[in-house]
């Protein structure tokens, strides 16, 4: 199979890149019209399919699971959760040919045995869905010419899903029509169905392309979501230990700030992650930062070079025939670190000290957050698409950190986001070693207020204010974020 | 003259501009058991958590313990947040019903064993408490899929099993039936036998016999009373008559509203319900009444379409067979329910408008634009309830007592045929429980129907006409009520 992006002539590869229109709910009033009465088999039953199906059936849609028959066999976990909930389960031979639209929802890496299995039993016509589109876009998966292809994405753990909707909202989604398989032109109007389903078009849905996903998703994952928090995590904690912080007080201070400091960046963007600093703080913070984008913008190019080219999936692909060689590797090496093998302390830090005493890690967010974004408009992806593959995920991906660190971050995400995050933190941690040697804990450690009288140049302040607040990820996530203001905000522990 | 217990030196207490606690002065000595009660919203809670070290204060608190026991001071709070095994609360309302292989919280045995092995109890010295309670089934069930009830009960289980030579417990009896209140009374007179000082934050009248200290509090201070008869009353309400548009009668869409066949559910091999058969017509007014755990819980989340077996049952809800394309918004569209798990997992960052506004949509917090029309009813019913002062206050940061005032305002607002009222008055005093029934009275007037989930056969609204009685997940009594249940 070759990789689909790199089989379009270039004014098709910009056309798909740039789509990219925000929907508000005023676009979804035909509801789940466009497949109400229809057959509908989810394939895999772990925490998006379950979640999915529940909203969907809550919905007054038809759902039942496909599952592998050796699962159904050994009354594996996803088929006691399909049964527990008193779901109709089925081998794909016994289920499959009946569906009007299967929902592909088992890991990324199992797509093309699943889609080689599913795709001869699809009935003539029907519809198939995916929640991302690595198994297209990168591995080539042809579909047959009369099924339809869509994307429907939640932006949010599973679990999420289910609960945005029994309390009757939603969770931001991504919605798409592969061009190449939307044969009686009836993939949005589904798309949209399933989205409404689903809960999604209370929270702000995004219609983007397989390949603005693909392109824009692992360049997210690689870089500012899953790579930037560890890399800044362990620069962080090794620091402070170094300088003679208490560990317990580094650890939980990072562990539970990465939490914290994201969470002013999902309510107000980096405008209020700031925000929370003093008006010194701030100024310093700002220069740190461009520091920080101007050692580490190299690294961020090549990372949406190599993605673009088809040379990541390509090199990840030989880990995975290599049995995950390089993955397991390295996802050992995370569990050794000193950050994961320090207990947070016991000691409290108040919600503000998060902000005040690890002034270096607002930075290193910020930093982080503009460069994904900068680069991925650069490279062709609209800056909505940019914006959910950015700033948005950041503090879902902090979470993770903050229940278990980093080993359960890595556990959580996928593992193509995991292979990335690697790649990632391997390049950037010698890439910032000369700069890191310039570090005090007055900017990670202790509170940078401490010492000084506050204040600060009208003009300096007038500026650094400025040139935060017309950032393009400032001004395009003001609007996208109105559409999701009703968020359940993260709990803190 | 014995050292006081607890020494408390002109506390002080601020909520922004609101004085709940000035200069007041409280010694507690060994073996001298209070009730705090009085009115909600007096600074009760807020008196027991400063003691606790969990609210910030202005004053002196200083504790004398004796060296022999090392279990000094427990807190039980009103509310109890569990959590799962990482530590965080990321749970959801209705949550417990949807089955997923995911082990979040520990069962309550683990839970048990490890509070053991914390405070190095003996397992044995809690089995009579777990029997009396009525624990043994739930051992290996999960904690978040306790009942609030349940939960309560565990709370009290620990508590009366560490034995602490100081136990404040903010209202011991709310969510317990009469059968486990009357145990939990017995025990604290135990307790206080075996050395314990008890101070129960509560406003009920049906105390233990170990009580001879009764205060509340006034102005911010600490005032004795001769009694618990003796607890000022809540300022009379005035009469208002009800908004115009609580006074139309809702249009039914089937005079069967909920029919239920040999309906069943299992959790594994635990049943939860057993071949319900029930019925319930347009206008009908019903109790239902059961132990914690018996089921009713369960029984209601059908009704209200949040539990997923209710697919693999033979349930019609307002003229629709569930199951046959119905969405459940569709549903809720017809019913309003209050319960305190609903309560429980409300929007923490709902203020009370919202709250009240989010009922149009039966969506827990406010995610749409209301329109003049609704935002005027909103006011209306605002007033209605005396919380217009509150309106732009979070929710979870008014007294109890209001926040369940306003959940009942959001559950009414839109005028629904059916009523559900799952335990409305838990945590409510005597006062706030009669107004709150006086009030379920005067709508139900207006042609609603009614399914009303309450304890205590004194506090229950006089226009119930029917009952079904829950044991075990069985119906044991499905009964006309003839004279007034009072």
């Amino acid at each position: 199979m070759a990789n689909y992006f790199n089989t379009l002539p270039l004014r098709e590869k910009l056309n798909q890149l740039g789509v990219a229109e925000f929907m508000d709910i005023t676009q979804f009033g035909d509801g789940v019209n466009a497949l109400k009465g229809k057959k509908i088999v989810i394939v895999g039953c772990g925490a998006q399919g379950l979640n999915q199906g529940l909203n969907l059936r809550d919905s007054g849609l038809d759902v039942s699971y496909a599952l592998r028959k050796e699962a159904i066999e050994q009354k594996r976990d996803s088929w006691k959760n399909a049964t527990d909930n008193n779901f109709t389960v089925g081998t794909y031979e016994e289920l499959i040919p009946a569906a009007d639209l299967v929902i592909n929802l088992t890991p990324d890496k199992q797509h093309t045995s699943v889609i080689n299995a599913v795709m001869p039993l699809m009935k003539q016509d029907a519809t198939l869905s995916y929640s991302h589109g690595f198994n297209i876009v990168e591995e080539g998966m042809q579909i047959r010419k009369d099924i339809t292809v869509i994307m429907v994405a939640p932006k949010c753990p599973g679990s999420e899903v289910r609960a945005e909707y029994v309390r009757g909202f939603g969770v931001p989604t991504l919605i798409a029509v592969h061009p190449e398989n939307d044969p009686q032109g009836k993939g949005l109007a589904e798309a949209k169905a399933y989205c409404v389903g689903t809960g999604g078009h209370r929270a702000g849905v995004l219609k983007s392309s397989f390949v603005a996903e693909v392109k824009s998703d692992l360049m997210g994952e690689q870089t500012i979501l899953c790579g930037l928090l560890q890399t800044g995590s362990i620069l962080s904690f090794d620091k402070m230990v170094e300088k003679g912080i208490d560990a317990g007080y580094a650890s939980k201070l990072v562990q539970y700030g990465v939490e914290v400091i994201t969470e002013a960046l999902k309510q107000g963007g980096v405008t209020a992650m700031m925000d929370r600093l003093s008006n010194v703080a701030k100024i310093k913070a700002f220069n740190v930062a461009e520091e920080l984008k101007q050692i580490m913008r190299p690294l961020f190019q090549k990372h949406q070079d190599d993605i673009m080219s088809g040379e990541f999936s390509a090199t990840m692909m030989a880990d995975w025939a290599n049995d995950d060689k390089n993955l397991l590797t390295w996802r050992a090496a995370t569990g050794e670190t000193a950050f994961e093998k320090t207990a947070a302390g016991d000691v409290k830090i108040g919600e503000q000290e998060y902000f005040d005493n690890a002034l270096f890690m607002v930075a290193y967010i910020k930093a982080g957050v503009e460069l994904a974004f900068e680069t991925m408009v650069e490279a062709g992806i609209k800056p909505e698409s940019a914006y959910y593959e950015s700033l948005h995920e950041t503090p879902l991906i902090a979470n993770t950190i903050a229940r278990k660190k980093l080993f359960e971050m890595n556990r959580v995400i996928s593992d193509t986001a995991e292979y990335g995050c690697y790649l990632f933190d391997h390049a950037c941690k010698p890439l910032l070693a000369d700069f890191m040697t310039t570090v005090e804990t007055d900017i990670i450690g202790k509170n940078y207020n401490d010492g000084k009288d506050g204040a600060v140049d009208n003009q300096e302040l007038i500026a650094v204010n400025e040139a935060i607040r017309t950032h393009q990820v400032e001004q395009v996530g003001a609007v996208l974020r109105k559409a999701m203001t009703a968020m359940k905000a993260i709990k803190t522990a | 003259m014995k050292q006081a217990m607890v020494h408390s030196v002109n506390l002080n207490l601020k909520y922004g501009s609101n004085t709940v606690l000035k200069d007041l002065n409280w010694q507690i000595f060994p073996g001298q058991h209070w009730v705090i009660g009085g009115p909600s919203g007096t600074g009760k809670t807020s008196l027991a958590k400063a003691l606790a070290g969990v609210n910030h204060f202005q004053g002196a608190i200083s504790f004398h313990y004796q060296p022999e026991n090392p279990h000094h001071l427990l807190y039980v709070s009103n509310w109890y947040q569990f959590t799962n095994l990482e530590g965080d609360r990321n749970f959801y309302y209705q949550q417990r019903y949807n089955k997923s292989q995911v082990k979040e919280t520990l069962s309550v045995y683990a839970e048990l064993q490890h509070y053991a092995d914390t405070e190095n109890l003996l397992f044995s010295d809690a089995e009579a408490h777990l029997k009396a309670f009525g624990f043994e089934n739930f051992k290996e069930a999960q904690l978040f899929e306790l009942s609030s009830g349940e939960h309560k009960k565990l709370q009290l289980i620990k508590a009366l099993w560490l034995k602490p030579q100081l136990l404040i417990i903010d209202q011991p009896y709310t969510g317990l039936d009469a059968q486990s209140r009357s145990y939990l009374n017995t025990a604290f007179d135990q307790l206080a036998a075996q050395g314990t000082t008890l101070v129960l934050l509560a406003s009920d009248q049906d105390l233990p016999s170990c009580i001879q200290h009764f205060a509340e509090i006034k102005d911010g201070k600490l005032v004795e009373r001769a009694s618990a008869q003796a607890f000022s009353k809540a300022p009379q309400r005035t009469k208002k008559s009800l908004p115009y548009f609580l006074q139309q009668a809702p249009l039914v869409a089937s005079e069967i509203m909920v029919r239920m066949k040999d309906v069943s559910i299992n959790y594994g091999a635990k049943q939860v319900l057993k071949n319900i058969n029930w019925e319930v017509k347009a206008g009908e007014k019903w109790l239902l009444q059961g132990h914690n755990g018996s089921g009713k819980s369960t029984l209601l989340s059908l009704i209200n379409a949040d539990h997923p077996q209710a697919y693999a049952n033979d349930i019609t809800l307002f003229g629709n067979k569930r199951g046959s394309g119905e969405s459940i918004w569709e549903i809720k569209a017809h019913l309003g329910i209050i319960s305190p798990e609903m309560h429980w997992y409300f929007d923490p960052t709902a203020k009370v408008w919202q709250c009240i506004a989010s009922g149009f949509f039966d969506s827990v917090g406010l995610f749409q634009n209301l329109g003049y029309e609704r935002q005027q009813k909103v006011n209306q019913i605002l007033d209605f309830f005396e919380l217009t002062a509150y309106k732009d206050q979070l929710l979870n940061t008014l007294p109890l007592g209001k926040q369940r005032l306003a959940l009942l305002a959001r559950t009414i607002i839109k005028n629904p045929e059916l009523l559900i009222l799952d335990e409305p008055c838990q945590g409510l005093d005597l006062e706030q429980t009669t107004h709150f029934n006086a009030v379920v009275d005067e709508l139900c007037g207006y042609g609603k129907t009614l399914i009303y989930v309450g304890h205590f056969e004194t506090q229950l609204p006089s226009c119930i006409e029917k009952k079904l009685i829950l044991e075990n997940g069985a119906v044991i009594a499905n009964e006309t009520i003839f004279e007034s249940v009072i």
